[in-house]
């Protein structure tokens, strides 16, 4: 029994690692920009197709395709706000975001349908399928490269919004649009970039994502909920948040599993509802005294 | 009331009259089951457009969990009908548990949801919406993942969509008055005061945690209602079909392509969505190509009708008055 | 509804629509042919959540319902089906599936059976009977069962119940699948965790041809076993048949063509021999005919239903993958024409 216990803690923090990744991209552009990308597994399905494309026509290793494809996410990111998001604005911005991202994970859908096909596929490499063996238990590579990817992420992340003049403006965004428009911050600038850096920061997680999991053009569905539920629970726009609350909810679901995987599920959802009913603002987040 | 106005009231009471009545001979001047198909879709996604958008629109909340008293709807109809031998025209009778059963789960939801900020509302909105749908698979008197089948009706298949659409004309009927009678109280007021600025409505004495939590027990009962009949009409519901997780973003896109907080708004995309859904898909056969289409639909209707059909046609009509 | 190719020697006009996955529109598809395009026959869908409201549509038009996969009992169990009787399924009845594996091991002395079993299952009514049915069945035998859960289907992650049957370390695997990704996932979480099940058995995956060899891989492929009523080398001249139009039309090698090839083509059998017995398309003839216990033949074997719709003459076979991945064979039951020797053991994984 204890070595089940063990098992399923390990595999909760890989695990956990791995949902972290997907899942940074999302809290910045939720907590940064208040939109609600519903694109956001899909998006993680792009960066995982990206990936295999580079993987099988260029043959190049999947951490060395990240140098592509995390600008590529970048620049995909950019022209998606440029082209739709820049535009809301209103009463009504809130469901027009979930509607537009919505639709732009139709059409990425649509796009990769057609591209691909329905087939499933799975990222390779000598990686993904060899382990280490620590203390009597196997612990995979991928995951722990993942891992180890997630916690960099976030530091960078966090330098960034910390650290540089930029990161300055997106916090002040991030807090009063209008009066860091006032103080002569490019709003739609900083906006356009930082849901740029999300994207792109999604490639990553892609990339894992797709090491780790046989997918195809469907497989988006069954992650946004997830990613949403990590990130409101995380705190919104807080990326250590979104890595504590990804491994913090996997852990328990991989806990629970040991006992009834059906309920595993249930209990990720339900340990949200708990969290959320006892500190509304997530595990890192601030109090905000924005007007909801 | 000046005499445009008069006429404009007259207009607007005459073209009332003629929908109903459109809608009343509807199955009889197409006849034909396919058609009158795509009406018992229509018109159940009408009521649940209409029943969505009388919480979500005018109070700004979006939920994105209204699949669960449709499931839960549909669910309950089956498992009576199951466990308490019902056949025949006997299971109409129970839909009114639906509306029970939608109003009992929406009051503890409400408690816990509406409590937080709206963007972490549509988040726990999603999160019950997936513990209802585990849960329909987990348990065994929900069946499991082989769900619930509906009693058979030995009808004539030319006339068995008939009475299914009369039901769902009704239940329309009834939710489309119901949010008009909303809009015009005090409660639609206060609603509208929540949606605007919440904190500015309790310091002018709205309670909000009661008008928010009445709003969407409402909405939950109707939309359990709804659920019963779509679950009678299709004759079973299994886990993703009756907790599906894209019926709320359908729902969504319904009002809002018709215009939030409007009364016509969701009625009118829900007429054009959901029938134009099921042809398009029935007619071409390339489903991806559908999704793409689908998909530029909807940036389509955001990026030039913001505010839906209905509110941008009527200022296109004052505009072009004036 | 997805049909393949193979069509019969008349002019038959096959109505495909495209159901995206959702019951109300399967609803509406199957009131559309039968309503407005005036099918005379259907055939039914690929998936438990859509079979049972597309036989209820037919049955209230008194259609038979014909189809290739969907053998679960609920689908017979349906209160439509139970008042006309008008679904039939020519595959083998799902849970049956296992038993030529059951009768296997329970063909091995005592002493050499392997003593424990783990069995993770999909939530799904396609997936789970079978699997169940082998349990209760190996117990019986004295294989001891060290893992036995359900799994929600669409989970995100197989990880988790994947490595806890890895640490079970069951010498049998019966993995209660529907889809290849589920099979792909298991594997590779067992790969990772340095776990070989002796035996490895999934309900359903390894059973897709190419789209099985391209997601794991033909060296770890090697020694998976999959129930199935059909494979390429089939030693019917209906099914060579089929397999030389189907290599000819589309492509490929015999060994990438599924298993849903074959059990399509076999409905379309079934409906024209119906047809032509019974002079036309009147469905009540049709499915009186089809009651009437009759023996057809697909290319999958004999076809006869009993009273419920179940095909109670198919044969239940096990396939697996030898040869490096590159044969997919018959190997079950042992005596049975066609069948080749087993690899008790599956081989290791090969990355």
């Amino acid at each position: 029994m204890a070595r089940e216990i063990y098992q399923a803690i390990a595999d909760g923090i890989l695990v956990g690692g791995v949902y972290a990744l997907m899942a940074v991209g999302l809290t910045l552009i939720f907590g940064v920009l208040d939109i609600i990308n519903i694109a956001q597994g899909i998006l993680v399905v792009l960066g995982a197709y990206l990936s295999y494309q580079l993987s099988a026509s260029l043959h190049l290793d999947l951490f060395l395709g990240l140098l592509i494809t995390v600008p590529a996410m970048f620049v995909i990111g950019v022209v998606i706000h440029w082209a739709f998001i820049r535009r809301l604005r209103g009463r009504e911005r809130t469901s027009m975001t979930l509607l537009v991202s919505y639709a732009v994970a139709l059409i990425i859908e649509g796009i990769l349908y057609q591209v691909y096909g329905p087939d499933v596929r799975q990222l390779n490499a000598w990686y993904v399928t060899s382990s280490v063996h620590v203390a009597g238990f196997y612990l995979p590579y991928i995951y722990l490269f993942g891992f180890a990817l997630a916690v960099v992420l976030v530091a960078v992340l966090y330098l960034l919004l910390y650290r540089t003049g930029f990161g300055r403006s997106v916090r002040a965004t991030m807090q009063d649009q209008v009066a860091a428009r006032l103080i002569g911050i490019e709003v739609n600038r900083v906006a356009a970039i930082t849901f740029g850096i999300g994207v792109a920061v999604t490639a990553v997680g892609g990339m894992v994502y797709g090491a780790t999991n046989a997918f195809n053009p469907n497989s988006g569905y069954d992650l946004i909920s997830r990613l949403l539920a990590i990130v409101i629970l995380g705190g919104l726009g807080s990326i250590g948040g979104a890595l504590v609350a990804a491994v913090f909810m996997l852990t328990l679901e991989s806990l629970v599993d040991i006992w009834s995987p059906d309920w595993a599920t249930v209990v990720f959802y339900a340990a949200l509802v708990l969290v959320l009913v006892i500190r509304p603002s997530g595990f890192l987040g601030r109090p905000q005294g924005r007007t909801a | 009331m000046t005499t445009a106005g008069r006429t404009l009231t007259a207009v607007k009471l005459a073209g009332l009259v003629l929908a109903a009545a459109a809608a009343i001979a509807f199955p009889w001047v197409f006849s034909n089951p396919v058609d009158t198909n795509y009406g018992v879709y229509a018109l159940i996604f009408v009521t649940v457009a209409s029943a969505w958008n009388v919480f979500s629109g005018f109070s700004g909340y979006i939920s994105l969990g209204h699949a669960v008293f449709f499931g839960s709807g549909a669910y309950t109809l089956g498992i009576v009908a199951r466990d308490w031998h019902v056949t025949g025209n006997g299971v109409f009778a129970l839909l009114p548990l639906c509306a029970v059963t939608g109003a009992v789960i929406a009051v503890p939801f409400g408690l816990v949801s509406l409590r937080v900020r709206r963007h972490t509302f549509i988040v726990i909105t999603i999160a019950v919406f997936f513990i209802f749908q585990l849960m329909a698979y987990n348990f065994s008197f929900t069946g499991g993942s082989i769900g619930v089948s509906a009693p058979f009706l030995a009808w004539s298949p030319s006339t068995y969509n008939d009475p299914f659409y009369y039901i769902a004309l009704g239940c329309a009927a009834g939710m489309i008055a119901l949010a008009w009678a909303i809009r015009r109280s005090r409660f639609g007021l206060r609603l509208r005061a929540i949606r605007d600025d919440e904190d500015r409505a309790r310091g002018l004495g709205v309670h909000p945690m009661r008008v928010k939590l009445a709003a969407f027990t409402l909405s939950g009962a109707v939309t359990g209602v709804a659920g019963g009949v779509w679950f009678f009409y299709l004759t079973q519901v299994q886990p993703p079909s009756g907790f599906d997780p894209l019926f709320d973003l359908s729902v969504v896109l319904m009002a809002f392509l018709g215009g939030l907080g409007s009364i016509a708004g969701p009625v009118l995309g829900a007429l054009l969505i959901e029938p134009g859904q099921l042809y398009l898909t029935a007619r071409v056969t390339n489903g991806y190509l559908s999704e793409i289409l689908l998909g530029s639909l909807f940036l389509v209707v955001v990026l030039f009708m913001p505010r839906g059909i209905v509110p941008t046609s009527a200022d296109w009509l004052r505009k072009a008055r004036s | 509804m997805n049909a393949h190719g193979g069509l019969l020697g008349h002019p038959v006009k096959l109505d495909i629509l495209n159901d995206s996955s959702d019951p109300t529109q399967v609803d509406t598809n199957y009131q559309t042919l039968i309503g407005a395009d005036h099918v005379n026959l259907t055939f039914g869908p690929f998936s438990s959540l859509l079979t049972a409201p597309a036989s209820s549509v037919a049955a209230r038009y008194g259609y038979a319902f014909v189809e290739g996969a969907g053998g679960a009992p609920s689908v017979f169990d349906t209160p439509s089906n139970q008042a006309v009787h008008n679904v039939f399924d020519v595959s083998l009845p799902i849970k049956d599936e296992m038993v030529p594996f059951v009768n296997w091991i329970a063909s091995m002395p005592a002493s050499q059976r392997p003593k424990t079993a783990a069995y993770p299952m999909a939530d799904d009514p396609f997936a789970d009977p079978p699997v169940q049915l082998a349990q209760s069945e190996l117990q019986a035998l004295g294989v001891k069962t060290v893992y036995s859960k359900i799994f929600p289907e669409e989970v995100a992650d197989y990880k988790a119940p994947a490595d806890q049957v890895a640490a079970s370390g069951a010498q049998i695997v019966v993995l209660g699948s529907t889809d290849v990704p589920t099979v792909a996932a298991f594997m590779q979480a067992f790969e990772q965790q340095h776990y070989l099940p002796k035996m490895f058995i999934a309900a359903a995956g390894p059973d897709q041809g190419a789209g099985f060899i391209s997601a794991v891989g033909k060296g770890n492929a090697d020694g998976m076993m999959v129930p199935d009523g059909w494979y390429p080398g089939y030693d019917n001249a209906s099914s060579q048949a089929l397999v030389r139009e189907y290599v000819a039309k589309y492509g490929g090698s015999p060994s990438s063509m599924s298993s849903d090839v074959a059990e399509a083509y076999s409905v379309g059998q079934v409906m024209a021999q119906a047809v032509t017995a019974t002079g036309g398309t009147d469905n009540a003839k049709i499915i009186a005919y089809l009651h009437s216990g009759v023996t057809l033949t697909s290319v999958q074997g004999p076809v006869k239903f009993d009273s419920l719709g179940e095909n109670g003459v198919s044969d239940a076979f096990v396939f697996q993958w030898q040869d490096g991945g590159t044969q997919f064979n018959q190997v079950l039951p042992v005596s049975a024409a066609g069948s080749v020797a087993i690899t008790a053991v599956k081989p290791a994984w090969a990355s």
